[in-house]
């Protein structure tokens, strides 16, 4: 039994199915593989002080690995891998790690490859979106940010990216 | 393809660091949020959710044996974009307490009791018209124990995929003349009255359709200028 405290009872309280069941797992669509080299990212999830978040939820939306989007923007869309979607949820455990399988995302003309994150949790009154590169380099959304935190958006390893939401090393968020 | 997104305004968007609510210091970038030019990436998304998540569908206040208590509501919500056009095929997760302000939640206390007819979550996908409908029960307020004491009125949370990642909405809906709703900390932690006012649902007087229940009719903005408000 958790003892009440302000963080147990303002929520936003996520419903128990809220991250179905597989639903991290991007290498498979509707029981077919996805093309591509299959790689997992993970990553820890603090907050200020540096404790570690339970049951956050996090999504990310990436090209497939030609570097095409499943979406009618994107002009080669028609040739985008039939057996990935693209998007993905995750909801961080106990030690406030999540974990993706997903394709290495293929670059699009003027992006490097890159995973877009999205996360949600109690005590963000709007949900916070980030970009995860895989190595340094001219990339536009990367090049937006400020030299001396860029680094904190480029995956360490293979892949190790911490969301650490404020504080020190504190992830740069997009305003979008 | 018209792809053109008009930033949201500042004055219609939640402050991050509200007092009562502790994790919002805590959890709030410190660092200025970093514009950026929209690049392809994040004018796509993800059409195609349904396929991935489990749909549950429109009536969640159950029936016969398996009906839920509290005061039964019926909820009309139209999804725009930023130009108001509806948008269909929409992904929208909503979640809300239970007639005696209760989530099923680990960390939610014991201040009320479960429904065990209850599950108080619904997943949908919104018709050509940008409209999802869904029968459920009026959610109870909740207290938030703070030492200021607050609490939080009735309300519903909506998660909404749109067509583009710069769209993904995460908001919550009100219900009118609720009097909790003047001191709820994160309903006002929008300075725009407007942009308040859009975050509550209208009521509809007797008459329409379904007669046996409570109607409520709401409209949520992805993007633009109108955007509705993102709340926790
Ligand atoms: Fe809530």
């Amino acid at each position: 039994m958790m003892i009440p405290t302000g963080e147990a009872t303002i929520g936003p309280f996520f419903p128990p199915r809220y991250v179905d069941a597989g639903a991290n797992d991007l290498t498979v669509f509707e029981g077919r593989k996805a093309k591509g080299e299959a790689i997992e990212i993970h990553g820890r999830v603090m907050q200020e002080d540096g404790t570690a978040l339970e049951n956050l939820i996090v999504e990310i939306w990436q090209a497939d690995a030609g570097g095409i989007f499943r979406h009618p923007a994107d002009p080669r869309h028609a040739q985008a891998d039939p057996n990935f979607l693209g998007w993905g949820r995750a909801a961080t455990d106990a030690q406030g790690n999540y974990r993706f399988k997903t394709i290495r995302p293929g670059a699009q003309e003027g992006r490097a490859p890159h995973i877009n994150f999205m996360v949600m949790f109690s005590g963000l009154m709007r949900i916070l979106k980030t970009t995860m590169f895989f190595e340094d380099g001219k990339d536009p959304v990367l090049m937006a940010v400020p030299a001396a935190r860029r680094s904190l958006l480029i995956a360490k390893g293979n892949y190790e990216f911490n969301i650490r939401l404020r504080g020190e090393n504190e992830t740069p968020f997009f305003d979008d | 393809m018209k792809m053109i997104i008009q930033p949201r305004d500042e004055r219609t968007q939640p402050a991050r660091i509200i007092a009562g609510y502790p994790q919002t210091p805590l959890r709030s970038p410190k660092e200025p949020l970093v514009k950026r030019a929209p690049t392809l990436s994040e004018l796509s998304g993800p059409l195609e959710v349904a396929k991935r998540v489990k749909l549950l569908g429109g009536d969640i206040a159950g029936q016969g044996e398996k009906q839920a208590i509290g005061q039964l509501i019926h909820l009309r919500v139209r999804v725009l974009d930023e130009d108001g056009a509806p948008v269909g095929g929409a992904v929208v997760e909503m979640w809300q307490a239970n007639a005696a302000g209760r989530y099923i939640h680990p960390n939610d206390d014991d201040h009320a009791p479960p429904d065990p007819n209850f599950y108080g979550a619904a997943r949908v996908v919104t018709d050509e018209s940008g409209v999802f409908e869904l029968r459920t029960v009026k959610p109870g307020a909740y207290p938030v124990p703070t030492r200021d004491g607050w609490w939080r009125p009735p309300h519903v949370h909506f998660s909404v995929f749109g067509r583009v990642w710069l769209a993904r909405l995460v908001t919550q809906m009100y219900f009118p003349g609720e009097p909790l709703n003047a001191q709820d900390r994160i309903l006002n932690a929008v300075p725009d009255a407007a942009a308040r006012d859009s975050l509550v649902a209208r009521y509809i007087p007797p008459g329409v359709e379904p007669y046996n229940a409570l109607v409520f009719e709401h409209q949520i903005v992805l993007r633009g200028r109108a955007a509705t408000p993102a709340q926790p």
